[in-house]
Parts: structure tokens; C-alpha cells; sequence
């Protein structure tokens, strides 16, 4: 069966022409390699850490709205589901990703369980502070008004709320970007990814620079983005915002 | 489940694993991880405390404070460490910077929201009765300050013991990521196990603190924030 | 505020949000490497790789020859080690991984006799998969198994052709490896009950393999039989004849099912490839891909075009 193949055995082709001596010599910022390497590799990764990051916080924002929403009318949900929240808040993340495979499977399910997890106590915490912080006075103007206990929550409580929803925003999403660099030990997707395999290699300074690089400018845009949303929605706010 | 089964009788071993004789201890590795974490913490408190606070007693520097609490909470620890072993190589040095520049953020806001959160009229009260300005942060603004400034220290551990194990993904070896990051030695029991005690740990530190800010709470602070029923500075400062 | 603002907001929301979902489509399309392009209709087989540089390269290998031939197949690398990938496999999250045939008995069939030849463990590999519902293709060439390498000059100096020749140097020899390396019996146990060899053990970590070897601060290093730093002549590998380091070929494990729903070409496009990987060949795909950083993906398609075989 092999015995006549081999013989003849398989064709080599000389990879080494493709080959950059950067690389090889593992200098700080390859250029050729990056380009060589941002279409299968960077971006794909980029792309992913992008999409796990606004899943994650459009579902734990949609959760922490519904829940805050819930505690501002009935008080007694606020401890409870503050300490609940604050529970899986506490869980370091890589044991929180590990803890979710066992159930879940290494897979989307357990990265986005962990990642909202994290999202869901700085949102209810923000929205609630931001809703409890409107002033009753200005609450009894909107009833006099003859708002209905609606109207009001979507006219006068929730604006007032804006510069606290936003602030928590601001955290949750930079604190998920930096939560989904470990997203690649569970489920092969994300900027950790190649951190990780650049780590092995070496360690590949290129690799780590431009992505870990990456992971830090995604963070800092995103932050700034949120920060110019803020002054854009609400321009009365000072600067002392909750942080 | 089987797996959580096994995860707590890999606990209950200390960490053995059949056939691999020499690991290190669980115990071991959870010590060297809180030892790792504290000289972090530790070194932060030392650089921002003094700092978040004396900003916020003469109010000024809110701006930095404020601002700096999102940058060293965006900063993904994965990629610090990584750049970090990209230039330096990756030993304890590089690894406590990454973890003080990481438990630096949340103790300088807190310290800094803290004192300035304090009542105006109480501060000029005490100034008018002939305090003087280290008096008065002493007697007046720290005891009030001192919810807030623990919730930083809290926030930071936090921060702190999950950054350390994640060092382990990057190569540092000698906290309890060592076992996280190295399934093919413990097997998922082991890396469940390991998952376990840091989550053990981060509420065991949590409620130490916890303790201690108690302890050093004055009294009346402590009535005062019972009868409102959401503490706003605090649930503000994450 | 002003309703204004309110709507500049909302648009502003919008317009970000639909640029996510476009991403998200455009991710969740491009994140299966999935051509459906001359598909007979088949079941689509997902193929799974372990989390390592060599695994990766097996896989792309094999799922891009089956796209060539047109075979509704998609890749999902660094699934995790042997337990865990074999659980993915198990639970029908993919039905085929490229496996070890030591590895398997060791690690996944936790089988406590050694096998004591390569087609043993072949054989031994291949009967325990079948109880469990699958199969294993032909085995390949290559063997990625743990080995002893030293310098040519320390070589010489000492007369070393294979493991035994170790054994008159006794503890002042400064044998390196990774920690793992010295309770395993593929370790420092296993060379001492087999070659009464019983050198100085240094841990040194998996990227430091050669650098240590090379910087003196080891004589002998622990490393793989397939890594791309082997080629050339700059390291002398010992060789073990007594087999303490086991064998390790690798043979595709496949679901049986898959196997009779793909039909005979699937069998036969796996067997293609794996009869062309000999040790040259997988060292120089590793040493493209760990010391070149080119990836994997891009290196298998070489190989496989110079071959004839996409």
C-alpha cells in the first residue's frame, strides 16, 4: 500500500519564500507580517472581539433595564438582586468561563452567560442610582402635569437618568472588552486569541504588540465614543460624572 | 454534574493528581496567589491612596481621577502583560506593574470621591472651630470617607486576584492559573477545582475587607447609611 | 431635553446598531470557513483540531483536501486538549479530529499497558475507537513523539548515538524540559526504569526549548520529534530504541456514520493525505508556521497544491 509511495515520497514546497527575516527575528513591529497576516488573522479577531463585546452588553443592558426598571417600583427587589449580581461579579473571570463549561459547553453560550454575568451589576447598579437619584419634586411636577406613571418614567425619570446609565455603560463596555481577551480559553474567538498564540511562539512580539495593542485601542475608543455620546445626549451634566 | 463532583474531589486532594507526584499544592498555589495579589494591592494603596485622597481634600483633579478610574479598567490585563513580556520579558516585576497599574484606577477615584463627597458644612464647621487642615482630614474627612475608600480596595482586589491567575495564560507560573491554564496536566476536574478556589478566594478576601471596613467604620457613619436604604456614593463608585 | 436630541440620539443608536448586526452577519457567515460550493447534497462534517501549532496544521490539511474534492466540511481550531476535544466528539459537536494513537490509549482510553510497537498502537487505538462508535483512517508517516536532543559537539564529546549512551554520565548531566517532564513515565521515571539514566532535571518552559538547548544552560533537551528547529543538522536527536517515549503517529478519528453517509472518496481523500506526511514534511509545515509565523491555514494549502490535492 505505502510501500511504492514511499518511494517517491511527498513534494516539500519551500515555504521559507514567504518568510519575512522580521519575523524570524522576532523584532518588535514587523510590518510585512502584519500586512501578510491582518486578513486571516487580525481583522477576523477584531471583528469577533467587536461582536462578542455588543452582544454581551446588549443583552445585559436590556436584562439590568428590565431588573432596575422592576427594583425601582418594588424596593424590596433591590438587595436581593444586588447581591446577586454582585456575586457573579466577584467571580474571577477565567474561573467564571471555566465554572460555565461544565453545563453550557465550550462554546458562545457559556463566553455570553459569563460576559452579561459581568455587565449586569454596573448597569443596575447606574440605572437604578440614576433613577432614584431624580428628585421627588420634580416627580410630583410631572404628576401634577398629569402625567401617568408611564409617561413619566419615559419623559422625566428616564432623561435624568441619562448621565448615570451612561456613565455604567461607559464601564461595562470597557471592562468587557478587556473580560473578552480571555474569551479564547472556552471558545476559540476574540483578540485573545492571537495573544495566545503569540505568547506560545516565542514570545512573537509583533503578534503581541498589534493585538494586545489592538485590545487596548479598542477599549480607549470605545470609552471616548461613550464619553462624546454622553456630552452629546446630555450637555447639562458636569463633568463630575459617576465613575 | 460529574464534572463538579470531581472538581471538589480534586479540592479535597489539595491538588494531586494520580501519576504526576511533585505538583504544587493547592494550598500552595492559592498562598502564592493571594501573595502575588496583596503586594499588588499593597503597592497601589501605597502611590494612590495619598494621592486620591489629598486630591480630594484641597478639591482639585477631578478630571484625572475621575478619568483615570475608566483608562486603568480598560486596559485589558491580557494585553498589558502581553506588551509587558513583548518588551521586558515576563518575571514577578512585570507582573505586579501590570496588577498596580491595574489596582491603581479604582483605589485613587474611590479615595478621591470619598473625601470629596464629605458635607461641605461639616468641613467648614470644623474649620471654623479651629482645626487645621490635617486635623481635620484625620478626624473629620477620613472616618466619613472610609465606605468609599474601601470599596476601592475591594474593587481592586477583585481586579487584582483575577488578574493574577490570568498571568498564568501568559506564562507566569506560580498562582492558581497555573492549574487553569494547564488542562492537559489536571484534566477539566483540575481546572474546575482550580476555577473554584480563586472564586473562594475573591469572596474570602471580599469578606475580610468587608470585616475590617466595618471595624473602622465610626458609628455614626455606620447609623447614617442604615437609614437610607441605597447607599448612592457607594453603588456609584464600582 | 429637547425632542431634538432625543432623535440625533436614536439615529446615532440605530446607525451603530445596525453596523453591529451587519458585523455580526458578516462574522457568523466568514467564522465557518464553509464553501458550500460542489456539495452532493451530504451532511455537512464538522472537523475539529486540538490546541497546538501541528494539531491546527492537521486540520486544515484534511478539511481542505475534502473541500477540493468538494465535501461539505468545516474546521473549528484550538478546541482544547485530548479530553476535551474527544467530549466535543462524543457529544456530536464534530465528528472528526486528527488524534495520536499513544495519546488516544493514554489519554483518552487511559489504557495502563504501553502499546509496544507502532502498529499496536495503531491497532490498540483503532479497536478502542470503534467500541465507542467511531474509526480510525490510515495512520501517518510521522510520529510526534517526545525526544532527547542534544548539541552535535556534546554529541561527539560523549560518543551519543542513542538514550543509553546517557546513562555512564549520571547526575552531571543537565537534562532539560518542561515540568511536566519529571513525574510523567514518557519523563524522567520512564528513563530511569527503562535506561537507568538519572541526569540533573532542569524544568525549562516550552518556548525556552531551544534557546535552552543552544544557550548551554541544558545538554540534553526535551523536545518533538516534528518540530521545524530539528531540520538542518544544528541539534543531534538520540535515538530510543527501547521506545520509552511511546509511539504517537496520528490517524484521523472519524464517526463511523460519517464515514458511510460521506461515502468511499472521504475514507480515500484522508488516506491521500496522511500517506504524504512524513516527518520532513510535517517539520517543514511547523517550522513555516512557529518559527516563520506564517499560518496554518496558509501553509497546508501550499503543501496540498504542491501535491496535487487542492
Amino acid at each position: 500500500m505505502t510501500g511504492q509511495l514511499a518511494a517517491a515520497g511527498p513534494v516539500i514546497p519551500d515555504f521559507s519564500q514567504h518568510s519575512s527575516s522580521c519575523a524570524v527575528h522576532n523584532h518588535l513591529f514587523c510590518a510585512d507580517w502584519v500586512k501578510a497576516n491582518w486578513g486571516p488573522v487580525l481583522w477576523p479577531a477584531l471583528r469577533q472581539h467587536v461582536v462578542l463585546t455588543a452582544i454581551a452588553i446588549a443583552i445585559g443592558f436590556a436584562i439590568a433595564m428590565a431588573l432596575a426598571l422592576f427594583a425601582h417600583r418594588h424596593s424590596w427587589a433591590v438587595q436581593p438582586t444586588l447581591l446577586v449580581t454582585t456575586f457573579l461579579y466577584t467571580i474571577p473571570s477565567l474561573a467564571l468561563f471555566e465554572l460555565l463549561v461544565a453545563p453550557v459547553g465550550a462554546n458562545i453560550y457559556a463566553a455570553e452567560i459569563a460576559l452579561v454575568s459581568y455587565t449586569l451589576l454596573i448597569l443596575f447598579r447606574n440605572i437604578l442610582t440614576g433613577l432614584a437619584s431624580v428628585p421627588q419634586e420634580v416627580l410630583d411636577a410631572a404628576e401634577g402635569m398629569g402625567m401617568s406613571r408611564r409617561q413619566a418614567l419615559i419623559r422625566v425619570e428616564l432623561p435624568l437618568a441619562l448621565p448615570s446609565i451612561i456613565a455604567g455603560l461607559r464601564i461595562a463596555v470597557v471592562t468587557i472588552i478587556a473580560l473578552a481577551t480571555i474569551v479564547y480559553t472556552i471558545y476559540n474567538r476574540g483578540l485573545g486569541v492571537p495573544i495566545h498564540n503569540a505568547l506560545g511562539e516565542g514570545p512573537f512580539k509583533t503578534e503581541l504588540i498589534v493585538a494586545g495593542g489592538m485590545a487596548i485601542l479598542l477599549a480607549l475608543l470605545a470609552d471616548a465614543a461613550l464619553v462624546g455620546l454622553q456630552r452629546v445626549l446630555t450637555p447639562w451634566s458636569r463633568a463630575r460624572e459617576a465613575s | 454534574m460529574s464534572e463538579f463532583r470531581e472538581a471538589f474531589e480534586f479540592i479535597f486532594r489539595n491538588g494531586e493528581v494520580p501519576g504526576y507526584p511533585g505538583l504544587p499544592s493547592l494550598a500552595h498555589l492559592t498562598l502564592e496567589t493571594l501573595k502575588v495579589g496583596a503586594i499588588g494591592v499593597a503597592i497601589a494603596i501605597v502611590l494612590a491612596a495619598p494621592l486620591g485622597i489629598w486630591l480630594g481634600h484641597i478639591h482639585r483633579g477631578s478630571f484625572f481621577t475621575i478619568n483615570i478610574g475608566n483608562v486603568g479598567r480598560a486596559l485589558p490585563s491580557l494585553a498589558v502583560l502581553a506588551i509587558g513580556d513583548a518588551f521586558f520579558g515576563l518575571g514577578l516585576g512585570v507582573v505586579e506593574v501590570a496588577l498596580v497599574i491595574l489596582a491603581f484606577a479604582p483605589i485613587v477615584t474611590n479615595c478621591y470621591l470619598g473625601i470629596v463627597e464629605v458635607d461641605p458644612e461639616l468641613v467648614d464647621a470644623a474649620r471654623g472651630m479651629g482645626m487645621g487642615e490635617w486635623e481635620i482630614l484625620r478626624r473629620v474627612e477620613l472616618p466619613l470617607a472610609v465606605p468609599l475608600i474601601f470599596a476601592g480596595i475591594r474593587t481592586a482586589s477583585l481586579f487584582v486576584i483575577s488578574t493574577a491567575t490570568i498571568a498564568s495564560l501568559a506564562g507566569f507560573s506560580g498562582t492558581l492559573g497555573d492549574v487553569i491554564a494547564n488542562e492537559t496536566s489536571y484534566h477539566f476536574s483540575g481546572v474546575l477545582g482550580a476555577a473554584i478556589c480563586v472564586a473562594a478566594l475573591a469572596l474570602a478576601v471580599e469578606g475580610v475587607l468587608a470585616l475590617v471596613q466595618r471595624a473602622l467604620t465610626p458609628r455614626g457613619v455606620k447609623l447614617e447609611r442604615a437609614a437610607r436604604k441605597m447607599d448612592l456614593a457607594e453603588s456609584l463608585a464600582v | 431635553m429637547t425632542r431634538r436630541r432625543w432623535k440625533h440620539a436614536m439615529g446615532l443608536v440605530l446607525a451603530l446598531a445596525t453596523v453591529l448586526a451587519l458585523a455580526a452577519c458578516g462574522s457568523s457567515k466568514s467564522s465557518t470557513t464553509n464553501t458550500t460550493a460542489a456539495t452532493s447534497g451530504k451532511p455537512a462534517v464538522a472537523i475539529g483540531a486540538k490546541n497546538f501549532a501541528e494539531e491546527n496544521i492537521l486540520g486544515q490539511l484534511y478539511t481542505q483536501a475534502l473541500k477540493a474534492k468538494g465535501f461539505n466540511v468545516s474546521l473549528t481550531e484550538n478546541i482544547g486538549s485530548s479530553e476535551i476535544i474527544w467530549k466535543a466528539l462524543k457529544a456530536n459537536r464534530i465528528q472528526m479530529y486528527p488524534e495520536y494513537t499513544g495519546t488516544l490509549l493514554s489519554a483518552v482510553a487511559e489504557q495502563p499497558t504501553p502499546p509496544k510497537s507502532e502498529q499496536a498502537a495503531y491497532e490498540e487505538a483503532k479497536a478502542f475507537a470503534e467500541k465507542e462508535g467511531f474509526t480510525l483512517t490510515e495512520k501517518t508517516p510521522f510520529y510526534d513523539s517526545n525526544a532527547l536532543a542534544t548539541l552535535p559537539a556534546f554529541a561527539k564529546a560523549h560518543s551519543l548515538t542513542g538514550i543509553e549512551d546517557l546513562k555512564p554520565l549520571g547526575k552531571s548531566l543537565k537534562l532539560g524540559g518542561p515540568p511536566e517532564f519529571a513525574t510523567r513515565e514518557e519523563g524522567l521515571p520512564g528513563l530511569e526504569k527503562v535506561y537507568g539514566v538519572k541526569p540533573t532535571f532542569k524544568p525549562v518552559a516550552i518556548e525556552s526549548t531551544y534557546p535552552a538547548l543552544e544557550g548551554g544552560q541544558v545538554q540534553v533537551q526535551n523536545v518533538f520529534t516534528t518540530d521545524g528547529q530539528l531540520l538542518g543538522n544544528k541539534f543531534v536527536v538520540l535515538k530510543d530504541p527501547k521506545h520509552v517515549f511511546g509511539f504517537q503517529n496520528v490517524a484521523p478519528v472519524v464517526s463511523k456514520k460519517v464515514l458511510e453517509q460521506q461515502g468511499p472518496e472521504f475514507e480515500a481523500t484522508l488516506n491521500n493525505v496522511s500517506k504524504l506526511l512524513t516527518i520532513p514534511a510535517i517539520q517543514q509545515m511547523n517550522k513555516a508556521v512557529s518559527v516563520e509565523k506564517q499560518s496554518p491555514a496558509a501553509v497546508a494549502g501550499e503543501f496540498l497544491k504542491a501535491n496535487g490535492l487542492a
